[in-house]
């Protein structure tokens, strides 16, 4: 999964928002690492609706202009969980690894040679 | 309408009428929320975005297409400049190709590489756009038929600059033509066509409203 698309179906986990929301939402969870633009939003959300991760919830009309509001699915939440579970695991990978090797490195200072 | 709402319209053209009819409204009006106050154009980044996202829904299909179309029509113009210059046909770097005496070898080199992919794209085109259109389905008959109309025209038109090519290929003409500024319009209006047959949904979009829609500020 994609950055700005791990974030788009995070930033609709409290709810659905509408396209400008899930913008400003998306950039104020990764902060400000992800900025979609607009084209870019769309692009994404054609995507997750067509494999059933994402759904239009509601439309209004705003300033006589349509203005969608969509929501994740159960199947959007459940990739969306796998996907912070996978990143997770690869994040521990790292940082144990890390972890030993500065406990390895002070081991090494305190007992020279 | 504000001139921003304007370019904004302008950039949705990237995408095909079927989406537009769709999602144009939202889509302006998330881009004006996403613009500074006052602003006449959308950022660089959203117009690039607009535009890469239009190709994208317009797919494979429509690209390859219009690379065959566009190809045809710069050639067409190529043409007509070889042709304008005295001694067309002269050259001896590479035959099948116009040229004129003195013509610069980036100018050939790429005229080369363009009159190859052109000669090569017709079989994926017509490939594509074959299963694009679903043609084997008996109720997409009808576009499936126009398609195929469609590439025997670019055939026949590939074929005419052709001939072209080779009737004035030992003759000095020297002299600015007409007819291939005509295969160039022919080559336009084909594209024009093949848009408008491409221009329908590929799969019919499984999008449900609900009926609640409300008037909101």
């Amino acid at each position: 999964m994609r950055e700005p698309t791990y974030f788009v179906l995070a930033s609709l986990l409290d709810g659905p928002l509408h396209g400008y929301a899930i913008i400003q939402r998306a950039e104020h969870l990764s902060g400000g690492q992800v900025r979609l633009a607009t084209g870019t939003l769309y692009t994404a959300l054609d995507r997750l609706t067509a494999d059933g991760f994402v759904e239009l919830v509601r439309e209004e009309i705003v300033n006589g202009r349509a203005r969608r509001s969509y929501g994740l699915t159960p199947s959007g939440s459940g990739a969306l969980r796998t996907e912070a579970s996978r990143m997770a695991d690869a994040s521990r990978l790292v940082t144990n690894r890390s972890h030993r090797l500065k406990t390895a490195g002070r081991a090494g200072e305190a007992s020279p040679a | 309408m504000t001139p921003i709402e304007r370019h904004c319209g302008w950039l949705l053209h990237a995408y095909p009428a079927w989406y537009r009819r769709d999602r144009a409204a939202e889509m302006v009006g998330t881009l004006l929320e996403s613009s500074p106050p006052g602003a006449k154009w959308p950022s660089f980044r959203d117009a690039r975005a607009l535009v890469t996202g239009g190709l994208r829904v317009r797919g494979w299909t429509w690209l390859l297409a219009m690379l065959w179309v566009v190809i045809g029509a710069g050639g067409a113009v190529y043409a007509t400049v070889a042709f304008s210059h005295p001694g067309y046909g002269q050259g001896d770097v590479f035959r099948p190709m116009f040229q004129w005496p003195g013509e610069p070898m980036v100018v050939i080199t790429v005229g080369i590489t363009a009159q190859v992919v052109w000669m090569l794209l017709p079989v994926p085109v017509m490939v594509a756009g074959f299963i694009r259109l679903r043609g084997w389905r008996r109720r997409n008959w009808l576009r499936a038929t126009g398609w195929a109309g469609s590439w025997v025209g670019g055939l026949a038109l590939m074929i005419t600059a052709g001939e072209w090519a080779n009737a004035g290929m030992y003759d000095n003409r020297g002299v600015l033509r007409i007819g291939e500024m005509a295969v160039c319009a022919a080559w336009l209006i084909l594209g024009v066509v093949m848009t408008w047959i491409l221009g329908a949904a590929p799969v019919p979009r499984a999008r449900s409203v609900p009926d609640n829609t409300v008037t909101g500020e």
